[in-house]
């Protein structure tokens, strides 16, 4: 009786969630069929590898996510710097669209994923991720932004990508130069008009999330158009092709034999910028959005989730996962944050797939790359640029990481982003805020070996002008041991004194109070030596 | 209102310039059309060659150097007006690369000088004869990167690439490495057009696909094939100075005349970078054949093996352009090396008049 009394309450709460219940699927739907084109585009045009790649990638990288990642806003799944990462560093050792590649970006995503495990198990490797800071991060997205539009220049033109690797400014003037005077006119027009649709449908509110769906449309329509008036073989528009090998599952193996080892060697630098591009954008996505919501996640979760993820995928056939903002930004909008939400807009695209292939196989690719057109320009933010052009110190690390993604290569780049994100650091607290008021030397900062330098400049001038100087360090958050040396030989040397108001004299008592119950309690020669360090402050 | 006239002005000046970049796109091809419409002024050497294999329209196509050389009437498909004009553009390319006998170097040879960037190197400098290197009597010489035996070999397994290269893409190696260029689309003209040319050289030759012919490639001197004294950059200076100075002018920068090219350069700004196989610490052997082969112009076969690999090896180590792939820090380096040792090597070599050490000049010649 009481079973069947809770049944009967359980349902009329599963009858009373029913609307919430139709808004998860609605959000679901949608995430589902956002998601879609971009998956086919980010594995077709960017990583050269064939569409099935991209959707699962966005199915089962997605879901693997969802379950493994605590945050409630998360959307994993296919990557464009990712993608395009992936494109970068397999063009030279095999040829796009061969079995030789497809195993080859298989055996990338694997090395990525156990790099991400690293990152995970060596906790330090992992709090390194903290130090990227924001104008790096973003230095390096407006510079793939530009990467990705030179990039899909070719195909958005209809014509073979070049296969060569290094991609200088010239080859994407070249590359213009050749849409405009050998390109396909046809492709191009099925460009234009998705790109055009999608930015005019970017503008308007309601329209936004749909946008890249409605520009595929329109492009697609029209290249339907022209194949049926003019016939494929004189529009030569390429198509995405067949999708028929889409299954519920698609089992691989990443190629790991003797004849591959020179490349599987060869491509290890592009799986650490992967392992790193994406580590990056999970922990930025995720500090970013979870300040947004209020909420707080631990980052190690996220490397967690993602390494894992990345360590299967490659068995389901899919591109590397890792945080994708703008999916984020639109689920957190949806207003609807569970990860049984995310979980089962994965299982729809499954279902879509299953029943649309024969559409998709019909998607022309100037469309895709007009999506990533659109994509990349949209990475380029005048609001994300603006408030690092304020302080000329981030204003150089931004421009230096922006132009070192256009001139190095991405694996250049990060190191290039690194190093400057840690010299900028370091270069902020190697230039404490130092004041000579009166006889008070007030230092705001840190005192270390990098800031001795300046310190004593200053240091030296108040000398000579002051008699009886007193420096204040009650704003010192860190000394280190150079530091302490450095307080004690100006001590000893001159006659200075020392003013810390954290240690007043109550707190200054009860030290030594402590001090001699340690004297008393492990013999008098360490005590001594504590009480003679403390008294040379 | 304002509002809405700002959102339309954003919406409108982007797809405005869109619209703008499509008439743009529709002009230069309507541009590109009437380029490759209009009637081919040939350089002399191609009048030359192409009458004598006597290309023409038609329905069939029988070379008269076969039939001559071995009484066989091989009919072929014959071309049509627009294929012989793309022969004929493919065969100026090759013979005029930089345009110099041009009356207007953009329209004749389109696009071919945008992809150099040097002022010197033309492809008939390496594919000599045109691309069909022939003695007197007619026949074609080992070794003498004939662009037709080439051909027969594209799509076959490049031994050092270890790929599988399609002949477009060995002419996007010669544009990158060899001529120090840009990178042309797959699909451009100046590849269609070389491809046709090459094409119809194999016709006129009856050459087979798939075939290997002696005359592809350069006949390649290995350090085993010289009396293994070792490459030597001291005797290879001397050899230089002696043997090809006169042309190439000191530091092997090359010799202009006149405005015209007189001699090409072999290291400075307009030369073959280092990552061209006839970079000699790339690939050593390509270097000494096309030395021994076809230099000093009217003496070829003089040199000796090892003469060859020295001067190759004292030729490669003037400095010249980096590589695409080798990175912006050896792009520096090069550039710096190659504004700043020419004086140096100048004012040194005024200084010290240096004489080549006559010991060594015997040695090597022995």
């Amino acid at each position: 009786m009481r079973a069947l009394a809770l049944a009967l309450r359980n349902q009329a709460v599963l009858w009373r969630q029913l609307p919430a219940i139709n808004g998860h699927l609605v959000v679901a739907l949608t995430l589902a069929l956002v998601t879609l084109p971009q998956a086919v585009a980010f594995s077709v045009t960017l990583a050269g590898v064939p569409p099935h790649f991209g959707i699962y990638a966005a199915i089962w990288g997605v879901f693997f996510c969802a379950l493994l990642n605590p945050s409630r806003v998360f959307h994993g799944g296919p990557n464009t710097a990712m993608s395009a990462a992936i494109g970068v560093t397999l063009l030279p050792v095999a040829a796009p669209f061969g079995a030789e590649y497809m195993g080859l970006a298989l055996t990338l995503g694997l090395m990525t994923g156990l790099i991400q495990l690293l990152f995970f198990l060596i906790r330090p490797l992992g709090r390194m991720l903290d130090l990227i800071s924001e104008p790096v991060i973003n230095g390096m997205i407006c510079g793939i932004g530009l990467f990705l539009i030179f990039k899909s220049l070719t195909t958005f033109g209809g014509l073979p990508v070049n296969t060569e690797v290094e991609w200088p400014l010239w080859i994407a003037w070249h590359s213009l130069l050749a849409v405009l005077e050998i390109g396909n006119l046809h492709a191009v027009e099925v460009g234009l008009i998705t790109l055009v649709t999608c930015f005019v449908a970017q503008q308007f509110e309601r329209l936004r999330n749909w946008a890249i769906l409605l520009g595929i449309a329109a492009g697609t329509a029209y290249s339907e158009y022209l194949n049926a008036s003019l016939g494929l073989q004189n529009t030569l528009i390429e198509q995405i092709g067949n999708l028929s090998s889409i299954g519920l599952i698609h089992p691989s193996r990443p190629l790991f034999n003797q004849d591959s080892m020179p490349d599987v060697v060869a491509i290890v630098p592009g799986a650490v910028t992967l392992a790193l591009l994406g580590l990056f954008q999970t922990t930025a996505a995720m500090r970013r959005m979870s300040r947004k919501t209020g909420g707080f996640t631990d980052s190690r979760k996220a490397i967690f989730s993602d390494a894992v993820s990345n360590c299967l995928l490659p068995f389901l056939s899919s591109l590397p996962t890792c945080a994708s903002f703008n999916r984020m930004w639109l689920v957190h909008k949806l207003g609807i944050h569970s990860r049984v939400t995310i979980a089962l807009s994965a299982l729809l695209l499954l279902l879509l797939v299953l029943f649309l292939a024969r559409w998709i196989a019909i998607i022309p690719m100037p469309a895709m790359a007009a999506v990533i057109i659109l994509l990349g320009a949209n990475m380029i933010k005048w609001q994300d640029i603006r408030p690092h052009l304020k302080s000329r110190g981030e204003a150089v690390v931004f421009m230096a990481s922006f132009l070192s993604v256009l001139f190095l290569d991405l694996f250049g780049a990060v190191i290039v982003g690194s190093v400057l994100a840690i010299a900028y650091s370091k270069w902020e607290q190697a230039n404490p805020n130092i004041s000579l008021r009166g006889n008070v030397l007030k230092i705001r900062g840190n005192i270390y070996f990098g800031s001795l330098p300046v310190i004593e400049a200053t240091y030296h001038v108040a000398i000579a002008r002051v008699d009886n100087l007193v420096i204040d360090f009650s704003e010192c958050y860190y000394i280190d041991p150079e530091g302490i040396r450095w307080l004690a030989a100006a001590k000893a040397g001159h006659k200075v004194g020392f003013l810390d108001r954290r240690s007043g004299q109550d707190r200054r008592a009860a030290m030594e109070a402590r001090a001699a119950n340690d004297e008393r309690r492990t013999g008098p020669r360490r005590g001594k030596r504590d009480r003679r360090q403390r008294s040379e402050f | 209102m304002p509002q809405f006239a700002r959102k339309l002005a954003q919406i409108a000046v982007p797809v405005l310039a869109l619209a703008g970049l499509y008439v743009l796109a529709v002009h230069k091809h309507a541009q590109r059309e009437e380029i490759r419409r209009a009637a081919v002024t040939l350089t002399p050497g191609c009048t030359e060659k192409l009458a004598r294999y006597a290309l023409a329209a038609g329905p069939q196509y029988v070379s008269p150097y076969v039939l001559q050389r071995t009484g066989n009437r091989i009919g072929l498909q014959g071309y049509s007006e627009e294929d012989i004009r793309a022969i004929q553009r493919g065969c100026n390319i090759i013979d005029d690369t930089q345009g110099q006998l041009a009356k207007d170097r953009y329209r004749e040879r389109w696009t071919a000088t945008r992809y150099i960037r040097g002022s010197h190197l033309s492809c008939d400098h390496c594919h000599q004869g045109i691309g069909d290197k022939q003695d007197a009597a007619g026949n074609r010489l080992k070794g003498s990167i004939s662009l037709a035996a080439s051909w027969t070999m594209s799509d076959m397994y490049d031994r050092f690439t270890g790929l599988i290269l399609p002949f477009e893409f060995k002419q996007m190696q010669c544009f990158i490495n060899s001529s120090n260029g840009y990178k042309p689309n797959i699909a451009d003209d100046v590849i269609r057009d070389v491809t046709a040319y090459s094409r119809f050289l194999t016709a006129a030759l009856d050459l087979r696909i798939g075939n290997r012919y002696d005359e592809q490639g350069t006949d390649e001197i290995a350090a085993s094939d010289t009396q293994k004294q070792g490459d030597d950059y001291i005797r290879g200076e001397a050899l230089y100075k002696q043997k090809c100075q006169r042309c190439h002018g000191p530091q092997g920068l090359g010799q202009v005349a006149e405005g015209k090219l007189f001699a090409p350069a072999l290291a400075g700004p307009n030369s073959w970078n280092m990552q061209s196989r006839n970079y000699f610490n790339y690939v050593s052997t390509i270097l000494p054949g096309f030395i021994c082969r076809n230099m000093p112009l009217g003496q070829e076969n003089t040199l000796s093996n090892q003469q060859c690999r020295d001067i190759a090896y004292y030729i490669s180590n003037l400095p010249r352009p980096a590589g695409d792939r080798q990175g912006p820090l050896v792009a520096l380096r090069q550039q710096i090396m190659m504004t700043v040792m020419p004086p140096l090597v100048r004012i040194a070599e005024t200084a010290t008049e240096a004489e080549p050490h006559p010991k060594l000049v015997l040695e090597a010649d022995q």
